[in-house]
């Protein structure tokens, strides 16, 4: 699955590009994929030192409620946060997307790994062929939220909803990922391919898992 | 008989595919019975108790103990 993440600006913001976001109070729900997504489309348009976050909460509700009352400047959200911001008036000055990446116990069976990725694979090109069918999932998920409950399957935007039928992990994405969290201070020590892919597994898995085009 | 696995709870915006295929019975056509497991809710906590350097996150936890062998992160 492709996540999309966004920066978001209230209605009255006077931020419309995400340099102007610079000095700015930017909620980042740190340690979660959307957080570092925020941080990359920060640092992808002014100086290191001119991104200016705070912590927010792991949900996107809170943080979309934080947002609508003031309390920061911007915060990223995601799916289907984003096209409840938009509904509201809300202004997305970037938005981007990443890979969700599955990491496995080294006791994992490649078989029950392999079933999983044919699964999965069945899944995006049912979704791909029709991915309006599939939206209600994004609602479900937030059950008790009149925001998300107001939505309606055309209010989203296809275009942010991006499935990819899984492959291996390419080694120098693996090893800028790595190269960027340690520059952040998060992990320590240079990237070792060997302890953090186990590519026998790996390839034993998509090799099983292979499925004819359809 | 069937394989089993255990996953870390998936949303739609990170694992529509998943969910996808598990409710139309696409893993138990592969002969997997896929288990989603979620952290009991006084496990949660906030990332807003986190700093950019130290996150607090609760990815994994149910892998680290044993509880599921696999997270989307």
């Amino acid at each position: 699955m492709i996540v999309c993440a966004s920066l978001v600006v209230p209605p009255t913001s006077t931020v419309f590009t995400p340099q102007e976001l610079a000095h700015k109070q930017v909620a980042l729900d740190y340690g979660n994929g959307t957080a570092y997504a925020g941080l990359q489309m920060l640092e992808g348009a002014m100086p290191r030192e001119a991104v200016t976050s705070c912590p927010a909460a792991t949900s996107p509700a809170e943080r979309f409620a934080g947002l609508m009352r003031g309390e920061f400047d911007a915060t990223v959200l995601q799916e289907p946060w984003i096209t409840v911001a938009e509904k509201a008036g809300c202004r997305l000055v970037s938005t981007t997307f990443f890979h969700g990446t599955w990491v496995a116990t080294p006791d994992a069976s490649t078989e029950a790994y392999a079933a999983l990725l044919r699964g999965i694979t069945r899944a995006v090109r049912r979704i791909n062929a029709d991915k309006r069918r599939y939206v209600s999932y994004f609602i479900r998920d937030w059950a008790g939220h009149p925001e998300v409950a107001a939505l309606r399957p055309e209010d989203f935007d296809l275009g942010r909803i991006q499935l990819k039928e899984p492959g291996p992990i390419p080694e120098d994405e693996a090893r800028w990922a790595w190269e960027w969290m340690a520059s952040w201070g998060l992990i320590e020590g240079p990237f070792d391919v060997t302890t953090q892919i186990n590519r026998k597994v790996e390839r034993k898995a998509h090799d099983l898992a292979t499925l004819p085009l359809p | 008989m069937a394989m089993t696995m255990t996953i870390e709870r998936v949303m739609a915006f990170m694992g529509l595919d998943v969910l996808v295929a598990r409710d139309e019975g696409l893993f138990e056509a592969e002969g997997l019975d896929l288990r989603i497991a979620a952290l009991p809710p006084d496990e949660i906590r906030s990332a807003a108790e986190g700093t950019p350097s130290k996150p607090t996150t609760n990815q994994g936890k149910l892998q680290a103990r044993g509880a599921a062998q696999m997270f989307q992160a």
